[in-house]
């Protein structure tokens, strides 16, 4: 079985892949872009697309066989698992099948493609909560500074009181610290 | 505190999703209570697929997508309906400047352009053993592909044979001319004043010419959508109606321009955009609007012989078969009564009748059968057939090239 992943996204491409690589004995291959030439001479059984790749269109033109592409590919829409292909497309993914392949074979392919999709959404999303925690807590740190050389606090006391501003305002202690921070700016006349 | 409705709709980077940007810049969907997200998508397959499992709400969709949608002719089947048209016009034929030079040389451009002198090419090269011709277009169930084939076969090449048609996003058609892996390509605006800007290419013949006022793209939404909300339809179809009157007024093109250019909406150059909504005017005058039509000339309206006529073009070309029952088909998706609605509740005009004779107004003219008279434009094909729904299959067969012959012939 051929599997071929189309994700213009490199990192989730190899995700997806090295996945797919401990399915079945399967021969994974992954590219950027769809080149028809290339995937011609692969001949893939199913090609996994991102559906944030502007090459399903292209997919969707080679269900009619032509002489240069003699195995109709189809979009994977299997009537009897209803509700499948909607999942993957919720996904954000799409597989495309030469016409006539066994359903059964290409779940687990969809299954892997999902779990890596999401699992790679995760990881996205951990990475940006990651930073923006540094961020906060650089943020805090400065308005720490702040208080302790304006208020002359210590520096448990300018946290205490960053914290107490936070909790009276409802709001993350990070948000407070820049406000703070961006008061201070415009009283030093920053951006005035 | 709110109690607005929520709604998430798709688009392609097209000029012509102008009325869904509009409505939401210019306030119309929130004068309607709604709070709209835009949802920029990188293919027709997403969004004929959100819409379908509900990730969208409704979206910019091509006219024979939303027929083929209905049809479950690819990918996810839904029943889809179309109640209003966002736009006629915009899109062209391009190719590269080197084939449009060889063209020059067989014979001179004439107005509409013609195919003829790529025919004479094409059986040049053929006879030389050089390569087939490569022609690009967007979507195999869209006007472009239609149009391209139409014009291809009046010339008499067959589309499937004597040339390769292949499919490419619109943002790409520009690059992959300018490489030269294709040679030529249908698409919308602003695609084909990218690569005229560019250098790379050049426009044979405007939607404009092929076929005055072709119809496009839609907007489109689930049956079942606008049969649980019918309100929110209704609200967002007014929303969408004022968008098409103010992206008209030839005193907003200008900022329409400014606003689709934005890298949110279309994110090409100003002047790109500019140029594939005005035509520039006679010597000394300003640039005229008239390429692309939002709501002028009905052009939103839904018309169901714009509908059957896409489907004459998928029977032509073997898309479906002919136990497709295509005025039932045609009924279903393609709804002018929700239009009616959305239009009388604004005051505005809408037509009466849900088909018109196609081909036959040469000069403008103006539709009697509506609430009050249409001024309409001519709507002329550039062979100067005449299409009448009321006989698709005749029509669909009538044509030299293509695969819907009587089966006597």
């Amino acid at each position: 079985m051929r599997v071929l992943v189309i994700d213009p996204d490199p990192a989730r491409a190899a995700l997806v892949a090295e996945g797919l690589a401990g399915v079945d004995p399967l021969d994974v291959r992954q590219s950027a872009i769809f080149n028809a030439a290339e995937a011609l001479a692969f001949g893939p059984d199913v090609i996994v697309v991102a559906c944030d790749s502007p090459d399903r269109d292209t997919l969707e033109s080679l269900r009619e066989a032509t002489q240069t592409n003699p195995r109709p590919i189809v979009m994977f829409a299997d009537r009897s698992e209803p509700g499948l292909a909607e999942q993957a497309v919720r996904a954000g993914v799409a597989a495309y099948v030469v016409d006539g392949l066994a359903p059964g074979r290409v779940r687990p392919i969809l299954d892997v493609a999902m779990s890596r999709f999401s699992l790679m959404q995760q990881l996205r999303g951990d990475l940006a909560k990651a930073k923006a925690d540094l961020q906060s807590r650089k943020t805090v740190d400065r308005a720490k500074g702040l208080l302790m050389k304006e208020r002359g606090l210590d520096e448990e006391a300018a946290y205490g009181l960053l914290r107490k501003l936070a909790m009276d305002k409802g709001r993350p202690i990070g948000a407070v610290a820049a406000d703070l921070l961006a008061f201070a700016g415009i009283l030093k006349g920053d951006g005035a | 505190m709110s109690d607005r409705v929520e709604l998430r709709l798709g688009f392609i980077p097209l000029v012509d999703c102008a009325p869904l940007v509009v409505a939401v810049e210019e306030g119309f969907f929130a004068d309607e209570g709604l709070s709209v997200t835009l949802s920029r998508e990188a293919s027709w397959a997403n969004i004929r697929d959100k819409v379908a499992v509900g990730a969208l709400d409704g979206a910019h969709m091509l006219g024979p997508m939303v027929l083929a949608a209905s049809l479950g002719s690819a990918g996810l089947v839904t029943p889809t309906v179309a109640p209003l048209a966002l736009n006629a016009g915009g899109s062209a034929i391009t190719v590269s400047r080197a084939l449009a030079a060889e063209l020059r040389d067989i014979a001179p451009a004439t107005t509409p352009c013609s195919a003829g002198p790529l025919a004479a090419l094409i059986a040049a090269r053929a006879a030389a053993g050089t390569p087939p011709l490569s022609f690009a277009v967007v979507f195999p169930y869209s006007i472009h592909n239609y149009q391209l084939r139409y014009w291809l076969a009046e010339a008499g090449i067959d589309p499937d044979r004597d040339v390769r048609i292949v499919v490419t996003p619109p943002p790409r058609m520009a690059e992959r001319l300018r490489s030269g892996e294709i040679d030529g390509f249908c698409v919308g605006a602003p695609w084909n004043a990218v690569s005229v800007l560019e250098g790379a290419g050049e426009i044979l013949i405007r939607a404009s010419e092929f076929w005055r006022g072709a119809p496009d793209k839609v907007f489109g939404v689930t049956r079942a959508f606008a049969e649980a909300r019918p309100d929110t339809l209704q609200a967002a179809l007014r929303a969408l109606l004022r968008a098409g009157v103010w992206a008209d007024s030839p005193g907003n093109r200008g900022a329409l321009a400014t606003m689709l250019a934005s890298p949110r909406y279309v994110g090409s150059p100003e002047a790109t955009v500019a140029a594939s909504l005005m035509r520039p005017g006679a010597e000394g005058q300003a640039p005229v609007a008239d390429p692309i039509v939002f709501h002028n000339n009905a052009a939103s309206f839904p018309w169901r012989s714009h509908a059957v006529w896409f489907l004459t073009q998928m029977l032509r070309w073997g898309q479906i078969g002919e136990a497709v029952d295509i005025p039932a088909l045609a009924r279903s998706v393609y709804r002018p009564d929700l239009f009616r609605t959305a239009a009388a509740s604004l005051g505005l005009a809408a037509p009466l009748v849900d088909e018109k004779v196609e081909g036959a107004h040469a000069a403008a003219w103006t539709l009697d059968e509506a609430t009050a008279p249409i001024p309409m434009a001519g709507d002329l094909f550039f062979d100067g057939k005449v299409f009448d729904a009321g006989q698709p299959l005749a029509y669909a067969r009538s044509f030299a090239v293509g695969r819907a012959r009587s089966p006597e012939m």
